[in-house]
């Protein structure tokens, strides 16, 4: 298990390194010269010079890319080309809020996709199974920005139930969870039911049914711990991508988090603070792949880490 | 089956209502109490009428109920990101010169453009000649931090300010050089290296610095500004600005006590917060919002055209036979319905009749108007020879810049295809336009941008001078604008300006579309916002009512 962690730990670390170096020369070569953004259009090229040696984008690129290197060594990285606040701890003052944001979304969307998907898998081919899936067709179809506005108009400004921005408290959780459910939920759904319906026709089922133990016990304890095991690594996979920020959901509920802040960057071409952003989704996926593979173990004793 | 199916639809039908049913929202913070509770009010009492549009004077005076002293947050939604930090001086950026406003004072305020300055740090000022001009100050003035305000401080501000100093600034692009000579502590003289026409303009949008901070605060002023203005910065971050009042303020308590500027990027998401009750001002409402706004009773809309030209600018040396032939040029001008662009792009939105907005300083209209008549467009190719032989115009277009850029830029497109000329629209982002506008590699030939000014006619007309990427070369052009900025007599600098609009309009090196729409919407309990065709918009001595 030691050997295991090291080497998914090196691992990890090869490839936060690679994205950071990529998105770092990416951005260099990509169209958009900040210190052109931050001048209004046209401005003489000694004036935007002078921005430029401001924020430092007027130095050699190798130098700009050590001393990017360098301080991510000491934990730097660097500051704000907009404000010029410590860009490490703007992301670490978002990074909960977003974090936060997931957890709530995916104990939602497991909670009623779990709901959904066994409901209609135990009634195969009933109204209810047929009314989940036209759910299932309908969510898969609706862009999360246009749900999230619809919402904010019925709940915010209509009914003026919920705040339609920022993040307040539980309430302002409600709407923003609800739209990322919608987008979440239906693979989800699909997958649990296929998967209980595999489930339900296996031997260790009808042997559980066989020794009398309740139909409940048997559907929630014998099938889910099997049926659960595909779906750790969907749950996985959605939590390292709203943990990367939720772009468009975080910008339409004005949520303080990674997204926002990176898709405000990416507009600025706020190159510290956009580096900043992608080191924390690569790190994000990275670890949450991690744990997936540690609970895949736990879940399924025929997987043993690090054997061959 | 059917026990644990009807149990699980129980336990979904539970979780929906729980989480769509809760009662009205209690707000967790102090901001969001006051917005509900304000919302709650306006709706109730109606007190306060709409008013659309609405063009604001400086002077306006706040409702007499307004309660006395500082109260109440007012959130106040952007829409352009705030510049790097505060140092002094190294922006130009419209967002950082506007929350300025709100901490710094002025020498002068030009509340009216047409009209001469008012007082502020400086209370009388008299002309010696035309370089010299002799100011007396306000006494009794207290920066932030609690130091007096005096000459030293103007000498240290304009110096620095107008590049008379060794410290390179953004700023002193709009400057004469400027050397401050001290008469006595609350006298000050300003000597410019050339006459200087533009000069209370340019007080008006210069802020004062303490001379102690110039000189041994340096570092310290870029994060922490340091005024004698209304409001005091108290949280600074990346897309935050907090502010309180300053009691202290010479002109007395603001009437608001905590200020919030927040950039917003997202026009939805701002007209979704002013609705919510989540904000109290929103910026550049876009013009499919304005109908919303207006339609409402618990909001108002300040409606102003801007001194901002949106133009159709051709870049120098990219599409030789618009550099070469005015014919061709004049061709564009009439092959484009600019009337119906303006009409487009709505709100307050005006057709552009000079290169100088409509409510700049001695703006004048263009002769002959320029309507769309394809015939006399096509008439102009003829003459020029160059009928189905022009090569393709690249026309790039940046999108979320300019309100609805892509729609303007197809009927530009749709325009001149018509007198039978090949276009091609290339849409980017801003940052994607500006670098194939500067890059030698670059490959458009014309660019739907638009440039904002203070409202004197030279600050405007910068942007068509020898220093920027726009100067096409002609030395009449460059000699008429040095005249104007030159010219301190009011009545022949009237004269002077108007012959270089003339001359621009007959040279056309670009092709003036529209004068865009300024609009800010408020909540109805927030009295007295001062907003100006120059973009300011300033929050005392605004108030907001519970």
């Amino acid at each position: 298990m030691l050997k295991y962690t090291l080497l998914r730990t090196t691992q990890m670390a090869v490839v936060v390194f690679g994205v950071v170096t990529l998105v770092f020369f990416i951005l260099r070569f990509a169209s958009g010269d900040p210190a052109r953004m931050m001048n209004p259009p046209g401005t003489p090229e000694d004036m935007v010079q002078l921005t430029r040696e401001k924020i430092g984008t007027d130095k050699p690129l190798m130098v700009q890319y050590w001393n990017y290197i360098s301080g991510l060594a000491r934990a730097d990285l660097g500051t704000s080309f907009r404000g010029s606040q410590p860009v490490l701890d703007t992301l670490l003052g978002a990074f909960p809020n977003t974090a936060l944001l997931a957890v709530v979304t995916i104990l939602f969307s497991s909670t009623v996709a779990l709901i959904l998907g066994i409901g209609a898998a135990l009634g195969a081919n009933s109204l209810f199974d047929r009314s989940v899936l036209v759910y299932v067709s309908i969510a898969l179809a609706t862009p999360s920005f246009w749900l999230g506005i619809v919402l904010v108009l019925i709940f915010s400004i209509k009914l003026k139930w919920l705040p339609a921005i920022d993040m307040t408290g539980p309430k302002s959780f409600i709407l923003p969870v609800l739209t990322l459910a919608v987008v979440l939920t239906p693979i989800l759904i699909r997958t649990i039911r296929q998967s209980f319906l595999e489930t339900l026709s296996d031997d260790h089922i009808r042997a559980a049914r066989a020794r009398g133990i309740p139909e409940r016990r048997v559907i929630l304890v014998h099938g889910l711990k099997v049926a659960a095991i595909p779906l750790v690594t969907l749950i996985g996979l959605q939590l390292g991508m709203i943990l990367a920020g939720s772009y468009v959901v975080e910008s339409i509920f004005n949520w303080p988090g990674i997204g926002k802040l990176t898709l405000d960057a990416v507009s600025n071409r706020d190159f510290p603070m956009i580096q900043g952003g992608v080191l924390i989704a690569a790190l994000a996926f990275v670890i949450v792949n991690f744990f997936v593979d540690l609970a895949y173990a736990a879940l399924d004793p025929r997987i043993r880490m690090g054997s061959k | 089956m059917m026990k644990n199916l009807r149990f699980l639809i129980a336990i979904a039908v539970l979780l929906v209502l729980a989480t769509a049913c809760g009662p009205a929202p209690t707000p967790e913070v102090v901001r969001e109490t006051i917005v509900v509770t304000a919302v709650e009010t306006v709706i109730v009492t109606q007190e306060v009428p709409v008013e659309v549009p609405v063009e604001v004077p400086a002077t306006q005076s706040p409702e007499p109920a307004a309660p006395e002293g500082p109260s109440g947050t007012v959130r106040f939604l952007i829409a352009e990101n705030f510049w790097a930090d505060w140092d002094p001086y190294q922006t130009t950026a419209q967002s950082q010169m506007r929350i300025e406003g709100q901490i710094f004072d002025y020498l002068v305020d030009i509340p009216v453009l047409a009209e001469p300055p008012v007082p502020m740090l400086a209370t009388e000022w008299t002309r010696i000649d035309n370089r010299t001009w002799e100011f007396k100050l306000r006494e009794g003035v207290k920066f932030q931090d609690g130091s007096n305000f005096d000459a030293e401080d103007v000498k240290a501000s304009i110096e620095l300010a107008s590049g008379a100093t060794d410290k390179p600034t953004v700023r002193s692009q709009n400057w004469v050089k400027t050397t401050v000579e001290i008469v006595d502590p609350y006298t000050v003289r300003l000597v410019s290296e050339q006459p200087f026409a533009a000069l209370m303009a340019e007080l008006s949008d210069t802020v004062i610095l303490s001379a102690d901070d110039v000189a041994n605060n340096a570092e310290g002023i870029k994060n922490q500004p340091n005024g004698t203005g209304p409001f005091r910065l108290v949280q600074n971050e990346v897309d935050r600005k907090v502010m309180e009042a300053n009691i202290d303020y010479w002109q007395g308590p603001p009437k608001i006590q905590t200020l919030i500027w927040e950039f917003v990027q997202d026009p939805d998401t701002r007209l979704a917060a002013l609705m919510a009750g989540q904000a109290h001002a929103i910026d550049r409402v876009p013009p499919q919002h304005l109908r919303v706004i207006s339609g409402s009773d618990s909001l108002k809309l300040f409606s102003v055209t801007g001194i901002e030209s949106v133009n159709l600018f051709a870049k120098p040396g990219r599409y030789p036979i618009w550099d070469s032939t005015p014919e061709f040029r004049e061709a564009i001008m009439r092959s484009i319905d600019r009337q119906g662009l303006a009409g487009l792009v709505g709100g307050e939105t005006k057709l552009a009749t000079s290169f100088l907005p409509t409510e700049t300083l001695y703006s004048k209209e263009g002769d002959p108007a320029f309507t769309k008549d394809i015939d006399a467009a096509k008439a102009l190719l003829d003459e020029a020879g160059i009928t189905g032989s022009a090569p393709e115009i690249e026309i790039r277009c940046a999108s979320g810049f300019l309100p609805r850029a892509e729609e303007v830029c197809a009927a530009l497109a749709a325009g001149l295809e018509e007198v039978g000329l090949t276009t091609k629209i290339v849409t980017t982002d801003l940052g994607a336009l500006i670098d194939d506008m500067f890059s030698e590699g670059g490959t458009g030939d014309m660019f739907h941008l638009s440039w904002s000014s203070n409202g004197d006619p030279s600050s405007h007309l910068m942007v068509y001078s020898s220093t920027f990427a726009w100067y096409f070369g002609d030395e009449e052009l460059q000699s008429q604008i040095d005249l104007v900025a030159t010219t301190t007599d009011p009545i022949e600098r009237e004269k002077v300006t108007n012959d270089l609009q003339d001359y621009m309009w007959e040279q056309m090196w670009h092709v003036p579309l529209y004068n865009s729409d300024f609009s800010i919407a408020t909540t109805a309990n927030l009295e007295g916002l001062d907003v100006r065709p120059n973009f300011k918009t300033r929050f005392y001595p605004a108030s907001i009512t519970p």
